[in-house]
């Protein structure tokens, strides 16, 4: 049980998009601040302390928290923590965050997970991720290595390219009911993913994420502090991080052992005994679509090999028993430094009960998923009520 | 904020500093340090709850730097977090999450090899692409503009300068992981060639390889672990501006607040009757005689004649630095944990040739970007 | 003001940062290298306590934290099993050049034989209908060897019942 319960109170979003032109860094990561303060009723004199993160190599910018926290937030005098763990690190802030208030060091904290990846390689940049001797010379970026996982996981378990489509279409359609999303499809069909352009094997144009220019920033408050803010928050139950080999090849790559790892110890901690009966809805972070059939067997949502399945049986549309992605998920947006801080945003927002059109109907508990790196996982559960 | 719970450093491990250990990449440096640390606490890696890292992708090349580590750590289906930066902030999220109540136990690594990359271009990457980075600004440059306000509103000397060279270097002599162990003088620092006026070569740190590692657990089991466990007493973390011409260049303001903060904290009520050690991020000379004075060690302006006093030297009331600081050790990204590990040592009585008598108490100063940007104070003690 | 005139005063910054490394490789790795350009040979480390091969050669057994060394490296087969496959058909930069990386090219992973742990490499096929998982491939050497990992040019295809 940690020392203090902790709340999420305030959520700003900016608009995703391509590209983000009309303003610099420090700006944009501005609107999703005051956005943040706004929502809480908060000044900037009232946060406690900052967290922020991106990734270095995609902008080109080292400590890039001491420009964003200052011009961008209010850190100016006040402690700022810059975290970056890759796919993960909007979760790794989030997991950072929860960790400053529960530990009782902080009332509450400003979270902030920010990219302008068109301002810099992103692609070039993730080949840099990855070991210098070994795995560079061949890689392509993030999509070489999930192109071979979604070939591998395929292969074992027979999910075919129609069935990976219908997540696009699923996810891009939810993005139309989110003004925040980047891609938003309300007509998409399977056919016009199919007929996309192969980029890597198995993988179409359209069973990719996009790159997305954007900041997702969440204020968080201690109990005490959380009644004084508001009356409708979202609750943290759980925060679980599990990685595995320093190379992603270490293991075979049709499935994604850490999601099992961690969200196992989450659902422990978070009283969950079955995970579609007893959450709500995920936000989970799919950089495929086919990751997100597989992803979905990972997190117990179905048995192995059985993604395919639960999608074509509707179980996780926003009409089915337990939606996944309501937001539109990573396949519509993926501003990556802020994409799985997206994913804990959205999840708050369906507790909170506040999704609007992609509003679940009476969300007790969400599941927030981040992914990257070697192929490590975090999990998030959120819930209406504190845990104690 | 509410009562504060107890955490404990129950063992550190550095590896030794060098200018370039090219037989060894980042991450064998990492394992070198944890592993040694799993022996001398007789663990193993099951008796580790989780692990927080520190790093910074520039220096080491890599996005993600913290993926090459991963085996190294012993992180295998554990959680492992990388703060992006000086290791004392490392320290300060591992703490975190035991008083969180999350961990039991959370081991904290921090590695850096500046011998792969230019340290201009690094340093350079941190000023922003608008306004500041065409100018060519670096820490050197950097520092050359602060030392020179600092000097000239104060009246402090190259020669007192000098001496906080001087004393660190003669320092490290008695620090077998040290990178630079050679004895120097006033002069020499003085006719070393000028780097950015008024600083000279010898007034610089040299750029060096290496790794620190360090177990915290909570109250119950860092006893069971060790008869010596260093207890965190105070923290405190300040930002201070951006563009260095929004900066009160002649005072460290942000160091000056979070030392506040650790001060109340930890109950320090006049620190330099209370801090018997002091473990300090310095990136020139002059930094260092500022920082007595944000951290109220003398009054402003104060440094110089303070230095003069002798009272950091090893047989003065508040010794600086007796591990021989970043001016004799500069694993950039590292330089914080190393000085959280040199205070642990000092209050353990581990310290050996450079150990500080009957030291009870001890302040440890990490920072990030230039000159003071990030600032992050940790007070410890030997005693519950 | 008309769109098109407010666009006319948003401009960037082209920065072109060339920012060189020069990366330690480890003990293993040379020994990798040196096997790989004098005798054509592909080598991995043996954990010593539960026995994993692992390729790439590394350090540390992740399993056991233990320590592998020069000692501890055992060949592997030139001859595996692909077990994944794409064909990259997208333009990027690669950051060891900074030059358009050539495109299409076949990428795969596969499971050299004695190995415990899975590889990645360029296969010489970009043609996806034309790979299976479960096919048999073998490393195409250089004829003139500089002791990199470009040594080994590709993995192929090869017609052989195990
Ligand atoms: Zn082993």
């Amino acid at each position: 049980m940690p020392k203090h319960d902790v709340a999420i109170v305030g959520i700003g979003q900016t608009k995703f998009r391509s590209k983000r032109r009309d303003v610099n860094i420090p700006e944009m990561i501005y609107e999703a601040v005051k956005m943040a303060l706004d929502d809480a009723q908060l000044e900037p004199k009232d946060i406690d302390a900052l967290i922020i993160g991106n990734m270095d190599h995609f902008e080109g910018i080292n400590f890039s928290e001491l420009m964003c926290g200052i011009e961008a937030a209010p850190g100016y005098l006040k402690p700022i923590v810059k975290v970056a763990t890759g796919g993960t690190t909007g979760s790794s802030l989030a997991i950072c965050g929860y960790h400053n208030v529960a530990s009782g060091i902080y009332d509450n904290v400003l979270v902030i997970g920010w990219e302008k990846l068109n301002e810099g390689g992103a692609t070039t940049g993730i080949i840099t991720a990855f070991d210098p001797v070994w795995e560079r010379p061949s890689l392509a970026g993030a999509l070489g290595p999930l192109a071979l996982m979604a070939g591998m996981y395929s292969a074992k378990y027979g999910i075919t390219a129609e069935q990976a489509a219908k997540v696009t279409v699923k996810n891009r359609s939810n993005a139309a009911n989110n003004p925040f999303a980047h891609l938003q499809m309300p007509n998409i069909t399977i056919d016009y993913v199919m007929s996309s352009q192969m980029i890597s094997y198995p993988l179409r144009l359209h069973d990719v994420c996009p790159q997305s220019e954007g900041a997702c920033a969440l204020i968080y408050a201690n109990e005490e502090e959380t009644k004084k803010i508001t009356d409708n928050p979202a609750w943290f139950h759980a925060v679980e991080t599990a990685h595995y080999y320093t190379f992603g090849t270490d293991d075979k790559m049709y499935d994604l052992p850490t999601a099992t790892f961690a969200s196992k110890k989450a659902y422990k901690k978070a009283g969950i005994k079955n995970p579609v009966k007893d959450l709500d809805v995920a936000e989970i972070y799919e950089p495929t679509s086919w990751s997100e059939l597989s992803w979905t067997e990972a997190l117990g949502f179905c048995k192995p090999g059985e993604g395919g399945k639960l999608l074509d049986e509707g179980i996780t549309l926003m009409s089915g028993e337990f939606p996944v992605n309501p937001s539109g998920g990573v396949l519509s947006t993926n501003p990556i430094g802020a994409t799985a801080l997206v994913r804990v945003a959205e999840a708050a927002i369906q507790v909170m009960g506040r999704g609007e059109k992609r509003q679940v109907p009476d969300v007790e508990k969400a599941l927030a998923m981040g992914f990257g790196g070697s192929l490590w996982t975090e999990i998030l559960i959120l819930g209406k009520e504190p845990m104690r | 904020m509410t009562e504060i719970g107890k955490v404990a450093i129950v063992g550190v491990a550095q590896t030794k500093y060098e200018e370039d250990k090219i037989d060894q990449t980042y991450s064998e440096l990492v394992f070198e340090v944890v592993k040694k640390l799993h022996n001398d606490l007789g663990i193993t890696n099951d008796d580790v709850g989780c692990v927080i890292t520190s790093s910074n992708d520039f220096n080491d090349g890599r996005t993600i730097a913290n993926m090459a580590i991963q085996d190294a750590v012993g992180s295998v289906r554990k959680a492992e977090s990388r703060v992006s930066g000086d290791g004392a902030f490392a320290f300060m999220y591992g703490a975190m999450r035991i008083l969180s109540e999350s961990f039991d136990t959370v081991m904290v690594v921090s590695h850096c090899k500046c011998s792969e990359v230019s340290q201009y271009l690094v340093n350079n990457t941190i000023f922003d692409p608008y306004y500041q980075r065409h100018l060519g600004l670096d820490q050197i440059s950097s520092a050359g503009l602060m030392a020179n306000m600092y000097m000239n509103k104060y009246g402090v000397t190259e020669e007192q300068a000098a001496m906080v060279v001087v004393k660190n270097r003669k320092n490290a002599l008695n620090n077998p992981y040290a990178h630079l162990r050679e004895e120097i003088s006033i002069n020499d620092v003085l006719n070393s060639k000028m780097m950015a006026y008024p600083l000279k070569e010898l007034d610089f740190p040299p750029f060096s390889d290496g790794a620190v590692a360090m177990l915290l657990a909570k109250e119950d089991v860092a006893k069971k672990m060790t008869d010596t466990p260093i207890w965190f007493k105070g923290y405190g973390n300040c930002t201070d501006a951006y563009y260095l011409g929004n900066r009160n260049m002649t005072d460290l303001i942000g160091l000056e607040l979070a030392a506040k903060e650790a001060y109340r904290m930890a109950g320090v009520n006049n620190p330099r009757e209370n801090l018997d050690v002091c473990e300090v991020s310095e990136s020139f000379s002059v930094h260092e005689l500022m920082i007595y004075e944000a951290l109220g060690l003398c009054d402003k302006g104060e440094g110089g004649k303070f230095i003069e006093s002798g009272e950091t030297e090893m047989n003065g009331s508040t010794p600086v630095n007796p591990s021989g600081g970043v001016l004799s050790s500069n694993p950039t990204m590292a330089n914080g944990l190393i000085r959280v590990a040199e205070i642990a040592l000092q209050l353990q009585g581990k310290a050996d040739k450079r150990q500080v008598p009957n030291a009870k108490t001890g302040l440890a100063y990490g920072m990030n970007g230039i000159c003071s940007q990030g600032n992050c104070v940790l007070i410890f003690g030997g005693e519950n | 003001m008309s769109r098109k005139k407010s666009q006319e005063k948003i401009f960037e910054i082209k920065w072109k940062t060339d920012l060189p490394y020069r990366y330690s490789i480890g003990k293993l790795a040379v020994k990798f290298f040196e096997e790989l350009k004098e005798n054509k040979k592909i080598m991995g480390s043996k954990c010593s306590k539960c026995g994993k091969v692992h390729s790439p050669p590394r350090a540390v057994c992740a399993e056991c934290f233990i320590e592998m060394t020069v000692e501890d490296m055992v060949e592997l087969s030139p001859r595996g099993t692909l077990e994944g496959f794409t064909v990259i058909n997208y333009p990027f930069t690669d950051p060891a050049t900074g030059g358009l990386r050539p495109f299409p090219y076949g990428y795969a992973i596969f499971k050299l034989d004695g190995a415990d742990t899975y590889t990645m490499h360029f296969i010489n096929e970009t043609d996806y209908t034309k790979l299976k998982v479960g096919q048999r491939v073998e490393a195409v050497f250089k004829e003139e060897r500089e002791g990199n990992i470009g040594d080994i040019m590709y993995y192929k295809v090869i017609k052989e019942e195990k």
